[in-house]
């Protein structure tokens, strides 16, 4: 396998990019994606194997510069195996042949040349280039093993003018091992990048699209806001900070002592290669008004309910009502398993009115596996939902 | 909704400004005011950013441009496709970012939407008047040379996506083609993206304008200069 050199990505590849590959990543215009084949590029370096870079669009010097300002790192020639082809390249051979068909021979040939000098075992090109000088099916062509060594890996960028139908295509005709599509959009944030898992050759999971950000060089998949709502007393303050490493709650002392969140809990966490931020909410009827702003941009959402307790569940369905009309992903979580007087899941779901789809959960929010149980679920239901 | 003023009396009066969102062709020969025009277009107002695609002039010179037309250099940010082929280690900053070549436009949509990320984020210029979403005029000059680098059919979907960006932003856009250098084929493809056309004509060295697209403006043409970042319309 080749690492993915991206965070959380390798895992849900099953583990990488199997050897031999054909990997497309596509970039919708104006997507900050770039970093995503650099750091397979990277991956593949620092494991020693030797590469070819088809650059058409930029020069090799220029090119180094910017995977070095983005990386923060920099490619060395001493340290690690490349070739380029690069733009003054396709100048050259632009001026040095009068048919596209010359210049199609031309382009193979220097490929195949580089790849034999090189022992070059893993190609990266960028593609819309060479896509407009050739098409579609002789550019694909030209980053197949048709040209490529047969059992090379090839991993190719393109600037996906053509929208998802084009990806559908290329998915249908099995022409990649691996389509992942990374995107844009304004909701529910605005500026918002995700990528999305389109096709595996090599397993059958599921399309995923998961959020990322760009940090420190790195593609780093994170969750901005999952919102923890529920009745007063249901848990929410104690699972969020069962869930997370870092956070607080603005809570006031009720009139029998016990702590009432008046404002929000706050929490972060770091798990299974994710940012995760939770927000919970406050649980009294009186801070409903808030409830909007809280679930606005809202990426899932847990429904905590005090499993022992019947009074509570007309509350959270008036809750559940307001979540579902969201579309978001969502989960409840019964706490307090561990207490008696429990009631069954079928009477949970009867109370507050969800339907089979929604998944409940008997928990312990004491209880840090019960609690991460409960998000790995949501987490999943997320990056499955398409925004 | 915001409304973008131009400076030009005759369109100002009748409309009280462009609407946000509004996407506009200076259509120009050779040798004309285009440049200046469009400079003055894209100023920014008090309160207002200005992004410049530039695939013809350096970045310093694009901002010396808004200086002298009269803008704080502080609310202009230039996304420069023409330094890095000589300069290959130039580095971005917030202000100023830079593309191998006018062929990349991978990197300049990127460059942008990292730009249009930072105005949004209030980090840009760090004198933010807090409008919100925050005004941001954009120009491309220009669009002839854009198409000398890549075909028609795929600079066609590029300005497809970021005309439809601007109006996402709320933003005003300003591009600037070459009448002469093109056939109908591509200044009418051009065209159809546009929500407004500025046609500009050059008669024994005096520029005129008319404005096509506005509903209460007419399409004569009007002498006019530019002075300062001031359109002077002769009467």
């Amino acid at each position: 396998m080749i690492s993915s050199g991206m965070f959380g990505i390798d895992d849900m590849l099953g583990g990488g990019i199997p050897e031999g590959s054909r990997v497309l990543y596509s970039l919708d215009p104006g997507v900050d994606g770039q970093l995503f084949m650099i750091s397979t590029l990277f991956s593949v370096l620092e494991k020693g194997q030797s590469c070819l870079a088809i650059i058409p669009h930029t020069t090799v010097d220029a090119f180094l510069h910017d995977v070095g300002q983005l990386r923060g790192k920099t490619i060395q020639a001493k340290d690690h195996r490349i070739a380029f082809l690069d733009s003054v390249d396709r100048e050259r051979i632009q001026r040095s042949t009068t048919t596209r068909e010359a210049a199609e021979r031309e382009w193979q040939a220097r490929i195949n040349k580089l790849c034999t000098d090189n022992k070059v075992e893993v190609i990266f090109g960028y593609f819309d280039i060479i896509y407009e000088d050739f098409g579609l099916e002789k550019g694909l062509k030209l980053l197949s093993r048709d040209c490529c060594p047969p059992d090379s890996t090839i991993i190719i960028e393109h600037l996906n003018f053509e929208g998802d139908t084009f990806l559908e295509s290329l998915g249908v005709r099995k022409t990649f091992d691996l389509i992942l599509a990374i995107k844009s959009s304004f909701r529910p944030l605005p500026h918002f990048n995700y990528f999305t898992i389109l096709y595996t050759s090599w397993s059958a999971q599921l399309r995923r699209s998961v959020p990322f950000l760009v940090r420190n060089g790195h593609i780093v998949p994170y969750i901005p806001k999952i919102v923890v709502t529920g009745p007063p007393e249901s848990g929410k303050s104690r699972f969020v900070a069962s869930a997370t490493e870092l956070g607080m709650s603005v809570d006031q002392s009720g009139l029998v002592g016990e702590a009432t969140t008046v404002a929000m809990d706050f929490g972060w966490l770091h798990w299974q290669d994710f940012d995760i931020t939770l927000y919970g909410t406050p649980g009294q009827p009186r801070f409903d008004p808030m409830l909007p702003v809280i679930l606005n941009n809202a990426m899932g959402v847990v429904l905590l309910v005090d499993a022992t307790n019947r009074d509570q569940l007309a509350r959270a369905r008036h809750l559940y009502k307001i979540i579902t009309r969201r579309h978001v992903p969502l989960v409840v979580a019964a706490n307090k398993k561990d207490l008696p007087g429990l009631m069954s899941e079928e009477e949970i779901r009867k109370g507050i009115g969800t339907g089979k789809n929604v998944p409940v959960f008997l928990i312990s929010a004491h209880q840090k596996d019960d609690v991460r149980a409960v998000l790995e679920s949501l987490v999943n239901s997320i990056t499955r939902f398409i925004y | 909704m915001y409304s973008y003023k131009t400076g030009i009396p005759q369109i100002d009066q009748a409309t009280g400004g462009f609407d946000a969102g509004t996407n506009l062709l200076i259509l120009a020969p050779s040798l004309s005011c285009a440049e200046d025009l469009a400079y003055s277009l894209t100023r920014p107002l008090h309160g207002e950013y200005a992004v410049m695609l530039s695939t013809n002039e350096r970045a310093s010179e694009v901002i010396d441009q808004f200086k002298a037309a009269g803008a704080d250099k502080q609310f202009v940010g230039v996304i420069d496709a023409i330094t890095k082929s000589s300069t290959p280690t130039v580095a971005d900053t917030g202000r100023f970012m830079f593309v191998t070549n006018p062929t990349d436009l991978t990197g300049i949509g990127i460059k942008f939407s990292q730009m249009i990320e930072t105005i949004f984020d209030g980090t840009f210029s760090g004198k933010e008047t807090g409008l919100f979403p925050p005004p941001i005029r954009f120009c491309i000059n220009s669009v002839s040379t854009l198409l000398m680098y890549r075909k028609l059919e795929v600079l066609y979907q590029f300005l497809h996506v970021m005309t439809a960006k601007l109006k996402k932003v709320e933003g005003f856009g300003v591009y600037i083609l070459n009448s002469e250098a093109f056939d109908e084929k591509t200044v009418s493809l051009i065209k159809q993206l546009m929500t407004i056309v500025i046609e500009i004509k050059v008669e024994r060295s005096d520029n005129y304008f008319r404005v096509m697209g506005i509903r209460g403006v007419n399409a004569d043409w009007h002498k006019f200069t530019v002075s300062k970042g001031q359109v002077v319309i002769a009467l």
